[in-house]
C-alpha cells in the first residue's frame, strides 16, 4: 500500500501533522496531492514546546515541511477496499510496474495471518478522537523540548 | 552511477556505515540502490553501550541521505580500476 | 563479471550486450534493495530527529515514505528505563527517516527495556 494512497483515503478524517520545525497541526484533511501538500480545515496549531495554541479555520501545508502524519486507525482498512477495486478495473502492467510489488506482498501467507489478528485488536482496544490525539502529541513535544 | 556500481561491487563485504547522527553500524553489505540507500545484514552498532537503540535489529535499511562515511575493507579498493572508471565517467562514457 | 569491471573494460565492442546485462542487474538490485521484504513485519525506525518508532510496516514508496501501523515510540533516557508511548497509525515522510531496521522479535523479547538506559539519539545534521 502506498503512503499517499492512505493519505488520500484519510480525506475528511481528523489527523495530526508534525512539521520538521516541531509545530503540530490538528485538523480535518480536505485534500492532498502527490507532493504530500495538504489542506486542513478546523485547525489547531501547537507550538514546538506545546505551550502555545492557535485556532485557524483552514491551512495549507507544503509537503516537504512534514515530519509525519498521524491518521485514525480505521482509515487503513478503507484503503484496502479502494486499491482492490481499482486494480480490478485496471489491466495488469499499467502504471509504472507497481503491480509486481503488490504481487510480492500478497503472496506472503505470513502477512495475511498477522493482519487479521491486528485488525481484531484494533477494533476492540483503541478508540481515540482527533483532539485528544492532538493533545498527546503536543505535550510529548514539550517533554522532549 | 560510478559509486552505485562501486558499492554493488562490494556486496557481501563487511563495511561500517557512519551516520550523520554519529551512529556507526557494522555489517555485511547486502545491497545498494540508485540513491545509495544501503542494506546491511548481521548488523551491530559499533558503540553498543552508548547506543543500545538497535539491539534487537539484525538487518537494516539505511537511507543514503543520512550516511556520512562508509568504511571499506582495504582489499575492496582497486585504485587503478577506480581511476579508469572515473576518467571514463568524466568523458561521459 | 562484475559491473565495475565492465565499466573498466577497454573493449568497447561489447557495449550493447553489456548495457543489457547491466540493466538486468540493476533491476534485480532495485527490487532487492527496497523494503518489500519487510512489509507486514515489525520494524524499528530511527528518524532524523532521533526518535525510535516501532510498528508494523504496511507500505512504502520510492521516497521511503512509510506507513506504520500499531506503532509506538520508545523513549530513551538516562534517568529511567525505556518508556513506550502508543502512537497508532503513522505516515512517516522519507526525508525524515534515517534507518529502517527489521526487528528480531525473539531478540527483542529477550531485552529488558525497563532496565535499558541511554541518551536519546542525536538528531541528524545534514
Amino acid at each position: 500500500m502506498l503512503p499517499l494512497s492512505l493519505l488520500k483515503t484519510a480525506q475528511g478524517h481528523p489527523m495530526l501533522v508534525e512539521l520538521k520545525n516541531g509545530e503540530t497541526y490538528n485538523g480535518h484533511l480536505v485534500n492532498c496531492d502527490t507532493w504530500m501538500n495538504i489542506h486542513l480545515r478546523e485547525v489547531i496549531c501547537t507550538s514546538k514546546d506545546g505551550d502555545r495554541f492557535w485556532r485557524m479555520p483552514e491551512c495549507y501545508i507544503r509537503g516537504n515541511t512534514i515530519k509525519y502524519l498521524r491518521v485514525p486507525d480505521e482509515v487503513i482498512d478503507k484503503v484496502q477496499e479502494d486499491t482492490k477495486s481499482r486494480s480490478d478495473r485496471k489491466p495488469p502492467g499499467v502504471g509504472r510496474g507497481r503491480g509486481r510489488g503488490r504481487e510480492d506482498t500478497s503472496s506472503k501467507a505470513k502477512g495475511i495471518g498477522r493482519g487479521m489478528e491486528d485488525g481484531g485488536g484494533r477494533g476492540g482496544g483503541r478508540g481515540r478522537g482527533g483532539v485528544s490525539g492532538g493533545r498527546a502529541g503536543g505535550s510529548r513535544g514539550g517533554g522532549r523540548g | 552511477m560510478l559509486f552505485f556500481s562501486y558499492f554493488k561491487d562490494l556486496v557481501g563485504r563487511e563495511v561500517t556505515v557512519e551516520l550523520k547522527n554519529d551512529l556507526a553500524i557494522r555489517g555485511t553489505l547486502h545491497s545498494v540502490d540508485q540513491y545509495l540507500n544501503i542494506k546491511l545484514e548481521n548488523t551491530r552498532v559499533v558503540d553498543q553501550d552508548k547506543y543500545p537503540h538497535m539491539l534487537s535489529v539484525r538487518n537494516c535499511f539505511i537511507r543514503g541521505s543520512v550516511v556520512r562515511y562508509v568504511q571499506l575493507p582495504p582489499e575492496g579498493v582497486d585504485v587503478e580500476l577506480l581511476h579508469d572508471a572515473t576518467r571514463r565517467e568524466a568523458r561521459g562514457g | 563479471m562484475t559491473d565495475l569491471k565492465i565499466i573498466g573494460n577497454r573493449n568497447s565492442q561489447q557495449q550493447p550486450d553489456i548495457k543489457l546485462l547491466r540493466l538486468l542487474v540493476d533491476k534485480k538490485m532495485a527490487t532487492d534493495a527496497g523494503l518489500e521484504n519487510l512489509v507486514d513485519q515489525i520494524i524499528s525506525v530511527i528518524t532524523n530527529d532521533g526518535r525510535n518508532i516501532v510498528g508494523v510496516l504496511k507500505g512504502f514508496d520510492q521516497a521511503t515514505n512509510i506507513i506504520l501501523d500499531e506503532s509506538h515510540e520508545r523513549v530513551y533516557s538516562t534517568k529511567e528505563g525505556v518508556q513506550q508511548l502508543v502512537l497508532g497509525l503513522y505516515i512517516i515522510r522519507g526525508d525524515n527517516i534515517s534507518i529502517v531496521g527489521e526487528l528480531d522479535e525473539e531478540l527483542d523479547a529477550s531485552l529488558d527495556l525497563s532496565a535499558l538506559r541511554a541518551h536519546p539519539l542525536k538528531p541528524v545534521i545534514h
